[in-house]
């Protein structure tokens, strides 16, 4: 089985900061698996899938995404970023714009410059938009305004424009923490279901072990920037949950990580 | 806010030191400003009842100022667009955004009126210096608006068309411009309205529209029809701010 993400002994630390937020993490993802990264806020799953979506530079250690290494000093050629499509925990949508408009946008990467500048997809561009709507159950609500939808509806649009990038890595940074347990759940299945009927890899986040346990195959627990475990979902057990979380008290350097 | 401790001693001490000097070494004569009164009524008499007969000259006045304001807002949005962008920090490094500030607060800083008596002396009496004038004096604020609206965006839209592999001009467009339309345009309606009236008193110095008639009149001791274009500008700057309040609550 081909490898999705590779990393070894990864190290970062933001500007500034006193400690590094991702240390000696080594890890890999194979093709077509669901993956979930566990652990409190602060353990560093943020950093980490943004530094492998290649929005974060300065960083030691090799990291491969998709079988292409990534410059630690460089954000990667932006022919291959669609191949990674990411989800963001506040959805990270234009507001004002419609939810088609919204959805297209996740199509930008894969038009000419020209083309994408100009805002005239393709039919196939449409297409495709109109595909990972319906896929995510919100083809009626093409036309309206991101600022009318609730917080579920929204991050069916953020996942539908996420899948309309046609990526192969669908990257998620705690893509239910800000909804209520029921949409939870049919989010993290919409998204890891159309992963698998895409043959798209899947690592996202979470600081909730039984969503992680439901919709993952793997997790790895993560503290203070480290790996702390890493096992296939039916070996995990409370124990090392509960590890996971113990005595979250004060973070030194949090405060300067918060500014920088 | 209270001034507290020493330093608010010496605050105190400083603003009253700088009302005194102003008062000893200006010519504020109280005998002057009593005799004032009876030359102030005067005034108001010979102001009484305004001429209606400068209709024509207060209409073709009028439309003047509104030109001199709407070319001049056009060219300081066309100016503001490429600055504004030079200006943020989202779109441009430290090193571009800093100087372009600085240029704008030093445009910012020359007064209307002098850049105007400028461009009357460059190019001549009439419209054109006022709408050169008005173009470059509102670019100076225009543009850090536009900067600031653009600075002022969530990030994390821009993060995730980065994160599609959208470039920098497809980012502005797609994630930037929309959340910064409807500050846009409040901004520029804001300034146009700051356009219409700071025109208004062009004409004084040559660079044409409505001022023009009021500084003749003045001059020639026609109170009477001062009068009447001094009641059109009030009228016009109340219109003005009305249509303005109207407008910029459809942008919010």
């Amino acid at each position: 089985m081909s490898t999705a993400v590779e990393v070894d002994d990864l190290r970062f630390a933001h500007t500034g900061a006193d400690f590094p937020a991702l240390e000696r993490v080594s890890f890999r993802v194979s093709a077509g698996e669901s993956v979930a990264l566990l652990g409190p806020s602060g353990a560093g799953k943020t950093t980490l899938l943004a530094l492998l979506d290649g929005r974060l530079q300065g960083w030691s250690g090799r990291v491969s995404v998709l079988g292409a290494p990534l410059d630690p000093d460089r954000p990667p050629p932006s022919a291959r970023r669609p191949d990674t499509g990411f989800v963001f925990q506040e959805f990270a949508l234009v507001e004002r714009s419609s939810v088609l408009r919204n959805v297209l946008n996740g199509r930008l990467g894969r038009m000419s410059p020209l083309r994408a500048l100009l805002g005239s997809p393709t039919k196939h561009d449409l297409e495709i938009a109109r595909t990972a709507l319906a896929d995510c159950g919100i083809a009626d609500l093409a036309e309206r305004r991101v600022d009318s939808l609730s917080g579920g509806q929204r991050q069916r649009v953020a996942i539908a424009r996420c899948l309309a990038q046609e990526p192969r890595l669908i990257l998620a940074d705690e893509p239910v923490s800000n909804l209520d347990p029921a949409h939870a759940c049919e989010i993290l299945a919409l998204l890891t279901g159309a992963a698998r009927t895409r043959g798209a890899t899947a690592l996202f986040s979470s600081h909730q072990p039984d969503l992680a346990r439901r919709f993952a195959q793997r997790i790895i627990g993560m503290r203070d920037g480290r790996i702390v475990f890493d096992v296939p979902t039916s070996e995990l057990n409370d124990d090392a949950t509960a590890e996971l979380y113990r005595e979250v008290g004060p973070i030194p350097g949090i405060g300067l990580r918060a500014v920088s | 806010m209270a001034f507290r401790g020493f330093g608010g001693i010496a605050t105190s001490g400083l603003i009253a030191a700088a009302i005194l000097w102003s008062f000893a070494t200006t010519d504020v004569e109280f005998s002057r400003l009593l005799s004032a009164g009876p030359r102030i009524a005067d005034f108001f008499g010979r102001m009484f009842p305004p001429d209606p007969t400068v209709m024509a000259e207060i209409k073709k006045g009028s439309a003047e100022t509104l030109r001199i304001a709407i070319l001049g807002t056009l060219g300081a949005v066309i100016l503001s667009v490429p600055l504004g962008i030079l200006a943020s920090e989202t779109m441009v490094s430290p090193a571009v955004f800093r100087p372009i500030r600085t240029l704008l607060a030093f445009i910012r800083a020359i007064p209307l009126i002098l850049v105007a008596m400028l461009m009357v002396g460059a190019v001549g009496l009439g419209p054109l210096p006022g709408i050169i004038a008005v173009a470059f004096h509102a670019t100076g604020m225009l543009a850090k608006f536009y900067a600031e609206a653009i600075d002022g965006v969530s990030r994390a839209p821009i993060a995730a068309l980065e994160s599609a592999g959208a470039g920098p001009l497809v980012r502005l467009r797609y994630a930037i411009w929309p959340q910064m339309a409807p500050v846009v345009a409040r901004d520029t309606i804001f300034r146009f309205e700051l356009n219409l009236r700071e025109s208004l008193i062009l004409g004084i110095v040559g660079a044409g529209g409505i001022g023009f008639y009021i500084q003749t009149y003045v001059r020639s001791f026609q109170y009477d029809k001062a009068a009447s274009v001094t009641i059109a500008v009030v009228v016009m700057v109340i219109a003005i701010e009305a249509i303005n309040v109207a407008l910029r609550r459809r942008f919010t």
